[in-house]
C-alpha cells in the first residue's frame, strides 16, 4: 500500500493515460477500469484525483459501489 | 434553443451546461440500452427465458421512448447530440448491457437487465435531485422516466427472487408516465 499526498492523488486524474484514483475516508481506490469513470470523469460532476468523501453523501449510491474497486493506498 | 427557458433554468442556480451534458449521457444510455435489450430479448428463449421475454420487450420499447422524450428537452436547453453512434456509446451514463457469455443462463441475463435498470434509477434520481424546485420541466420529465425505470427494476428483481414487485405488467400501452412527453 502506498501513501498518497493530495498532490500525488491529483496526478492520478484519469487523463492523458494516467490511472483514475479517488479517495474516500482515507482510502485510495483505483477506478480506472470502471465504465463510469472514463477519462477520469464521473457523471459530469466528479473528477478523479480528488478526495470525494464529502461528495459521496450527495450521490445516488453508497460506498458499496466504490468498494468493488481495488484499494491502492492511503490518503495522508 | 428556447432562450427564455434556458434563462429561467440558469436563474434558478442550475449549471445548465452540466445539466445538458447529464441529459445527453442519459439519452445515450437509453439508446444504447434499446440496442442491447434487442439482443437480450431475442435470446430470452426456452422454458425459463420465455417468461421474461415480454417484460424485456416492454423495457426495451420504453427505453427508446425515454430517448425520444429526452431529445426535445436537450434541444430546448441549447444542447446537441453526438454526431456518431460510436460517441453515443462511449458517453453513455450506464455501461453496455452486454449479452452474457452463456446466453442460456437466464439468471445472468436478469443480472444484466437489473443492473442496467439500477444504473438508470440512480441516474434519474440524481437529475431529479438537481432539478427539484428549480427546473420544473426537466424535473417532470426525469421523474416520469424514473417512475418507469423503477418499475423495470422491480420486474426483473422479482424474477431474481428478491421479492414481489407489487404490480402487474403493462396491459397494452407502454410508457404510462412518459407518454405525455411523446405526443
Amino acid at each position: 500500500m502506498k501513501d498518497f499526498s493530495k498532490k500525488e492523488l491529483a496526478m492520478n486524474n484519469g487523463k492523458n493515460g494516467a490511472p483514475a484514483f479517488i479517495a474516500y475516508k482515507g482510502k485510495v481506490f483505483d477506478v480506472s477500469k470502471s465504465f463510469h469513470w472514463q477519462k477520469g470523469n464521473h457523471q459530469v460532476l466528479h473528477d478523479a484525483g480528488e478526495d470525494l468523501t464529502e461528495r459521496l453523501s450527495e450521490a445516488p449510491h453508497g460506498v458499496e459501489l466504490l468498494e468493488r474497486f481495488p484499494v491502492v493506498g492511503t490518503l495522508i | 434553443m428556447a432562450k427564455v427557458t434556458r434563462e429561467m433554468v440558469e436563474k434558478s442556480g442550475i449549471d445548465v451546461d452540466q445539466l445538458v451534458e447529464l441529459l445527453v449521457k442519459n439519452a445515450a444510455a437509453e439508446l444504447t440500452t434499446f440496442y442491447y435489450y434487442t439482443i437480450l430479448r431475442i435470446n430470452l428463449i426456452g422454458l425459463k427465458g420465455e417468461g421474461i421475454k415480454e417484460i424485456a420487450e416492454t423495457a426495451r420499447i420504453e427505453d427508446r421512448n425515454h430517448f425520444e422524450a429526452l431529445v426535445p428537452r436537450i434541444y430546448e436547453l441549447g444542447g446537441k447530440l453526438p454526431q456518431s453512434m460510436n460517441e453515443f456509446h462511449d458517453i453513455s451514463a450506464c455501461p453496455p448491457a452486454n449479452l452474457p457469455d452463456d446466453p442460456t443462463d437466464v439468471e445472468a441475463m436478469l443480472e444484466v437487465l437489473v443492473g442496467a435498470e439500477r444504473c438508470a434509477v440512480r441516474g434519474y434520481t440524481h437529475i431529479c435531485n438537481m432539478t427539484a424546485g428549480k427546473d420544473h420541466r426537466t424535473y417532470d420529465l426525469s421523474q416520469s422516466i424514473l417512475n418507469e425505470e423503477i418499475e423495470h427494476e422491480s420486474w426483473f428483481s422479482e424474477f431474481l427472487g428478491e421479492g414481489p414487485s407489487g404490480h402487474f405488467l403493462r396491459r397494452g400501452e407502454t410508457s404510462p408516465f412518459v407518454s405525455k412527453f411523446l405526443r
